[in-house]
C-alpha cells in the first residue's frame, strides 16, 4: 500500500520540522559544555578520548541523531501495527527485571547487557504511548465514553504499578501524566476527569505513606549514582540549592562555581546538572534553557495539532507530555520543591540510553509532521 | 487554534482527522515553566547573596588551632603533668558494609584487635542505627593503649566505617598526693563556655577546673592560631589561605618539692592511726612559698580525663570523708595553737608581760557569769604558778583566760575594758595574723575563710527563729574560749602555718604561693613570684617571748616529741576539743604548728589530724617532716 510506502515520505522531507531538530541539537549543545564543567573534577585525561564524557555525550547524540532520521523515514502506521506486541514486550521486561535486574541502593530498574544498561521503563513509555494512541484512536479518538477510559487506563496501569514497584518514583508519575495527557487531547469528559481526581485524592494518603516514608526516606540513595557516597537525604536539596541560589543573575561563570567544582554536587552531570548551570550561567543562563525547552515542545505541540490523524496526534502529544514532565521533574528537584527521584533531564544530562530514547521520539515526530497531508487527504 | 475549534464542533468530519484538545498541552507548557522561573526568581534574584554567602561557608573553613597546653613541675623541675593522647575507635554505621556477612567478618577482625566481643558491637552498631544515628560516629573502645591505637590506624582505611580518634589529654604522673594542688581539666560547662567563648576558645576545647590547671588557665593554654582554609565536599584540602601558628602555653614551675610532698602524704597516711582526715602544710616562713601542702584522702585526677569518668566520680562523691575538699583550706577549731595569738595580743596589749605570773593551782577555775551563777572552767592539768612563757610552753588553759577575758572576780581585766571589747581586741589580732580571711593561695580550690567570732557576729548568725534572743548575747565564755582557740573560733592549717611564720619571721605576714616561676613554651623563665608580705602589729620583741614559749614547749612542754637532735624546733601543740555527733562522745583533734631551726627560722610546719591529741600525735610527725626538710629540700 502506498499509506506504507516511501514515496510519500521522499515528497515530505521539505516538511522536516527543522526548527524542532536544531533546538534538540542546540539543548544537547549547552548539555555538553554543562557535562564538560561539571566533570572538570572527575575526568583528567586526554580531550580526544572516549573516556570523556563529553565525547563520550557528543558520540551518543550523533547516533541519536542517525536514528531519528532513521525513525523519521518511517511511517509511523507501522509501530501503530506492531503496538500490542511492543507493549506486550515491554510488559514483560518490566517483570523479568524483578527476579534478575540490577538492583542499586534499593531500586531494582536496570538490565546490564555487558557494558550497557538497559531501562526497560524508557521503552515502556514509547509502547505505552503507541498502545495507547491505537486504543483511543480505534474508540474513536474520543475519551468522552467511560469504557473508553476505563480502557485506557486498564492499558497504563500495569506499566505504571510495575515501575510504581522498582520503586521509581519519577517514572511513575510520567506515566500517570502520559495517560491523563492523553485521555485530555483526546476528549476526556469533565465530571470524569474530577471523578479521577477525586478517585487520585482518596488513595494520596496510601501513596503518601508508601512513597514518602518508605522509599522517599529510607531509599533515597538509590537516586544517586552507584558510586557516590550515600550521604544523608538532606545533603543533596541543601547543596544543589546553595549551587543554583549563589549564582544569582549572571551566574559564577562556567566552571567557576564552587559548589560544582569541589564537589559539593553529586550527580552533576546528570541528575543534578541544572544546579551546574544554576550556579555557573545564573538565571540568565537558566532562562535560555527554558527557551529552548518552550520552543521544542511547542514545537512538538504544533505537530500534534498539524498531524494527519488521531493516531500521529496522540502520538506527538504523548511524545510531547513526556519531555515536558521529565523536563519540569528534574528541574523541580533541583530546586528543592519536588523530591529527589533520579530523572535525567532531556537532552543535557549525560547518558547514551536516555539521549537515544528522546531522539527516537523526535523520530516519529518528525514522521507524524511529514506525513501530515497525506493522511489528511483521506 | 480556531480551526481545531471548528473541526471539533462539526461531527460530520471524517474520523481520520484529529479534533484534539491540543491547546491544553501549550498551557501546561507555560504553567510548568512559569512554576520553574517564579522559583528561580526566589532562589537566584531575592534570596541569591544570601544563597551566595552559604556557598562561601561551604568551602570555606576558619578553624582555631589548638596550643599545647603548658607543663607544670615541681621545684626541681620535675614534671608533674604530661600531655598526651586519648584514642578512640569509632564506628560510623552508614560506612560500613552492606552485607551482613562482610560486617561481621569486620567485627570478628575487631574483636581480635580490640578485645571486645563483635556480638557487643554488633549490638551497639543495631541500636545506633534504630536510634538513626547512622552517620554518626560511634565509639566502640576507647582509652586504646598506644601500640593497640597505632595498629588500628594502620588498618583502618581498609576497614570501611572504622577509624581512630585521638584527642588530647592531660596525663599526671606524680600521683594522687599532688591532686589538690594541680587539679584537673574538664570540658566547658555552658556558664564557663559563655565568658571563655570572647577568649576564643573552642567548644571543645578542656579548661582548669580547680587547681594550679584553673588557677593558672590562662597561662597555661598558650594562645591558639587560625588555620583558614578551603576545602572541597569531602573536607579534603583545596589550599591554606591562611594560617597562624599556636603559641604554646606557658609552664609552670611549682615551690613544691615533689619528694617532700610524697613523703608527707606517706607520713601522714601511715601515722592516721583512728583519724580519718589529716592535713599538713609546709612553708617558707622567709618568702610564704609552699614546699609541701598535703590533704589525706585524696583522690586520683587522672580520672577527670576518662572518657567517662561516671563511677569514680561518684564513688569520690559519696565518700563520706569527702576526698575532693582540700583539708589544709578547710577552717576547723584551731585549739591550743591559737594561743599564740591571743599571747601575742595580750603581750601588745599590756595587759599580760613575759613575767606576768597565774598559780595555777587547780584544773578548776570558777568564774561567776553574769547571771550571777558559778561556771567552771577547766584546764588540762594543774600547772603550778606558771609565766606567759611556761604557759605558752604547757598549753595552760586557766593562763590564756586570764590573758585574754581576765577574770573578774579577781579583778583581773582582759584585752579590753570588757568582755565584748576583749574579744573584739582579739579579733582584730587575729585578722591581722591572717585567720578569718583567705590566704590567697594560687591554688583555685574552695578555700575558705574560717570564722573570728565577735559579738555583732553572734548576733547576726545566731538571728532567726532557731536560736533564742539570749543566743545572741556575748557572754565571758565566748571570749574566754575563743582565748584558747575554742568555741566559734575556727581557721585553716594553713592559716595557722601563715600565722605561725608571721612570729616566726619577726612580724610579717606572708601571701603563701605554690607557683614560684613562670617559664616560656621554650623553657626560658618569664617571670618570678614576688614575696609579698604585710607587717603584723605586734612589737619584735613580743613575737620574740611567744618564740621562745614554742621552743621551751620543744624542751620540757607539752611538745616535746617534736624534738630532733640536731635541730633546734619551736612549736605549739593543739588539741582540740568537740563532741562527736555521732555517738555525742567529747574527742579531741591533733594540732602541731612549729618551726624551725629556732634561731633562724627556715621552715614553718603545721600538722592537723581530725583525731589525736597534739603532743603526742601532731608533735612526733611534725619533728619527722622538718627532720627531712632540713635534710632533702634546699631552701
Amino acid at each position: 500500500m502506498s499509506r506504507f510506502g516511501v514515496e510519500g515520505s521522499l515528497r515530505a522531507w521539505d516538511r522536516f520540522d527543522a526548527i524542532l531538530a536544531l533546538t534538540a541539537l542546540a539543548l544537547v549543545g549547552y548539555g555538553l559544555v554543562l557535562i564538560y564543567s561539571g566533570s572538570l573534577g572527575s575526568y583528567d585525561g586526554p580531550t580526544a578520548s572516549l573516556d570523556n564524557p563529553v565525547v563520550r555525550q557528543g558520540l551518543f547524540a550523533l547516533i541519536a541523531i542517525g536514528a531519528m532520521f532513521i525513525i523519521s523515514r518511517f511511517d509511523y502506521h507501522v509501530l501503530l501495527h506492531y503496538a500490542w506486541w511492543v507493549y506486550g514486550a515491554s510488559i514483560l521486561l518490566l517483570l523479568v527485571l524483578i527476579p534478575i535486574g540490577q538492583t542499586d541502593f534499593g531500586s531494582t530498574r536496570w538490565f546490564a547487557l555487558g557494558p550497557i544498561q538497559f531501562q526497560p521503563s524508557e521503552f515502556a513509555k514509547l509502547a505505552t504511548i503507541l498502545l495507547l494512541a491505537r486504543f483511543l484512536s480505534e474508540q474513536g479518538g474520543d475519551a468522552r465514553d467511560l469504557r473508553v477510559l476505563g480502557g485506557s487506563l486498564a492499558i497504563t496501569a500495569p506499566v505504571l504499578l510495575l515501575v510504581f514497584i522498582q520503586p521509581d518514583l519519577g517514572t511513575t508519575i510520567i506515566f500517570a501524566a502520559i495517560w491523563l495527557g492523553m485521555v485530555v487531547v483526546a476528549g476526556i469528559q469533565r465530571r470524569h476527569m474530577l471523578f479521577f481526581g477525586a478517585v487520585f485524592l482518596a488513595v494520596l494518603p496510601f501513596l503518601w505513606t508508601f512513597t514518602v516514608a518508605d522509599y522517599q526516606i529510607e531509599r533515597i540513595s538509590v537516586l544517586f549514582d552507584a558510586e557516590e557516597d550515600p550521604l544523608d537525604a538532606g545533603y543533596n536539596p541543601i547543596q544543589s540549592q546553595i549551587a543554583v541560589g549563589s549564582g544569582q543573575l549572571f551566574g559564577k561563570g562556567l566552571t567557576n562555581g564552587e559548589q560544582t567544582q569541589l564537589d559539593f554536587l553529586k550527580v552533576k552531570t546528570k541528575d543534578f546538572i541544572f544546579s551546574v548551570l544554576g550556579e555557573e550561567l545564573g538565571f540568565v543562563g537558566a532562562m535560555a534553557l527554558f527557551a529552548l525547552f518552550i520552543l521544542l515542545l511547542m514545537r512538538g505541540i504544533r505537530a500534534a495539532q498539524i498531524a494527519g490523524d488521531i493516531p500521529g496526534q496522540l502520538i506527538a502529544a504523548g511524545i510531547v507530555i513526556t519531555i515536558l514532565m521529565q523536563a519540569y521533574i528534574n528541574i523541580a528537584v533541583n530546586l528543592s520543591i519536588f523530591p529527589v527521584t533520579g530523572l535525567p533531564l532531556p537532552f543535557v544530562s549525560q547518558g547514551g540510553s536516555s539521549l537515544l530514547t528522546l531522539f527516537l521520539g523526535l523520530g516519529i515526530i518528525q514522521s507524524i509532521v511529514m506525513r501530515h497531508r497525506a493522511y489528511r487527504q483521506f | 487554534m480556531s480551526a481545531i475549534g471548528d473541526r471539533r464542533v462539526d461531527p460530520g468530519l471524517s474520523r481520520n482527522r484529529p479534533h484534539g484538545n491540543v491547546g491544553v498541552l501549550r498551557i501546561a507548557v507555560v504553567v510548568l515553566f512559569l512554576v520553574l522561573g517564579g522559583r528561580l526568581v526566589q532562589m537566584q534574584l531575592v534570596d541569591g547573596a544570601e544563597y551566595a554567602e552559604r556557598s562561601e561557608l561551604n568551602r570555606i573553613i576558619v578553624e582555631s588551632v589548638p596550643p599545647t597546653r603548658g607543663l607544670i613541675f615541681d621545684r626541681n623541675g620535675q614534671p608533674l603533668v604530661q600531655n598526651s593522647g586519648s584514642f578512640t575507635a569509632l564506628i560510623t554505621p552508614g560506612f560500613l558494609p552492606e552485607e551482613p556477612a562482610n560486617r561481621y567478618r569486620l567485627y570478628l577482625y575487631l574483636e581480635d584487635l580490640l578485645g571486645i566481643p563483635a556480638l557487643q558491637i554488633e549490638e551497639a552498631v543495631t541500636a545506633a542505627e534504630e536510634r538513626g544515628q547512622r552517620d554518626l560516629p560511634l565509639p566502640i573502645a576507647r582509652a586504646l593503649d598506644r601500640e593497640t591505637a597505632l595498629m588500628l590506624e594502620q588498618v583502618a582505611a581498609d576497614l570501611p566505617g572504622v577509624t581512630l580518634s585521638v584527642e588530647p589529654r592531660r596525663v599526671y604522673p606524680g600521683g594522687p598526693e599532688f591532686s589538690h594542688i594541680l587539679g584537673y581539666v574538664g570540658p566547658q560547662s555552658p556558664d564557663e563556655w559563655r565568658v571563655l567563648q570572647n577568649d576564643g576558645y573552642s567548644y571543645n576545647e578542656v579548661v582548669g577546673k580547680v587547681g594550679v590547671e584553673a588557677r593558672y588557665e590562662s597561662a597555661l593554654r598558650g594562645n591558639p592560631g587560625t588555620s583558614i582554609t578551603e576545602v572541597d565536599a569531602q573536607g579534603d584540602l583545596i589550599t591554606t589561605i591562611e594560617r597562624t601558628d599556636a603559641e604554646g602555653g606557658r609552664g609552670i614551675l611549682l615551690s613544691i618539692d615533689s619528694d617532700l610532698q610524697r613523703y608527707v602524704y606517706e607520713l601522714l597516711t601511715n601515722t592516721m592511726g583512728e583519724a580519718t582526715t589529716a592535713a599538713a602544710v609546709v612553708m617558707s616562713p622567709v618568702t610564704g612559698e609552699i614546699y609541701a601542702i598535703v590533704s589525706v584522702p585524696t583522690y586520683d585526677n587522672n580520672i577527670f580525663s576518662l572518657p567517662d569518668p561516671g563511677e569514680e566520680y561518684q564513688a569520690l562523691l559519696n565518700d563520706p570523708r569527702i576526698p575532693l575538699l582540700h583539708q589544709a583550706l578547710s577552717p576547723i577549731a584551731p585549739g591550743s595553737t591559737f594561743k599564740i595569738i591571743t599571747a601575742a595580743a595580750a603581750l601588745q596589749e599590756g595587759n599580760v608581760t613575759r613575767y606576768t605570773r597565774r598559780d595555777v593551782d587547780s584544773s578548776v577555775l570558777e568564774f561567776i557569769g553574769e547571771d550571777g551563777q558559778p561556771y567552771y572552767f577547766y584546764d588540762w592539768r594543774v600547772h603550778g604558778d606558771i609565766d606567759l612563757v611556761e604557759a605558752i610552753s604547757w598549753s595552760s588553759n586557766i593562763y590564756f583566760y586570764m590573758a585574754s577575758c581576765g577574770i573578774p572576780q579577781e579583778g583581773i581585766a582582759g584585752l579590753g575594758s570588757n568582755t565584748e571589747q576583749s574579744a573584739i581586741v582579739l579579733g582584730y589580732y587575729a585578722r591581722s595574723f591572717g585567720l578569718g580571711q583567705v590566704t590567697g593561695l594560687d591554688i583555685a580550690s574552695t578555700e575558705s575563710p574560717g570564722v573570728i567570732p565577735s559579738p555583732e557576729w553572734k548576733r547576726r548568725v545566731r538571728s532567726g527563729p532557731l536560736f533564742n534572743p539570749e543566743d545572741r548575747d556575748w557572754y565571758l565564755a565566748d571570749t574566754c574560749f575563743m582565748g584558747i582557740g575554742q568555741g566559734d573560733v575556727t581557721a585553716t592549717p594553713l592559716q595557722i602555718a601563715v600565722a605561725t611564720a608571721a612570729i616566726a619571721n619577726g612580724g610579717y605576714l606572708l601571701e603563701p604561693y605554690v607557683t614560684r616561676q613562670i617559664l616560656g613554651p621554650d623553657g626560658t623563665l618569664l617571670s618570678t613570684t614576688e614575696p609579698s608580705r604585710e607587717r603584723v602589729p605586734v612589737d619584735e620583741e613580743h613575737l620574740a617571748v611567744i618564740r621562745q614559749g614554742m621552743r621551751q614547749s620543744v624542751i620540757d612542754g607539752a611538745a616535746r616529741l617534736a624534738a630532733l637532735p640536731d635541730t633546734l624546733v619551736a612549736g605549739k601543740t593543739g588539741t582540740a576539743e568537740f563532741i562527736d555527733p555521732e555517738d555525742g562522745e567529747t574527742k579531741d583533734r591533733a594540732w602541731f604548728t612549729g618551726f624551725a631551726p629556732y634561731n633562724n627560722p627556715q621552715v614553718v610546719v603545721t600538722v592537723f589530724y581530725d583525731l589525736g591529741v597534739g603532743g603526742t600525735k601532731a608533735a612526733p610527725t611534725a619533728a619527722d617532716i622538718i627532720g627531712y626538710f632540713l635534710e632533702n629540700v634546699e631552701p
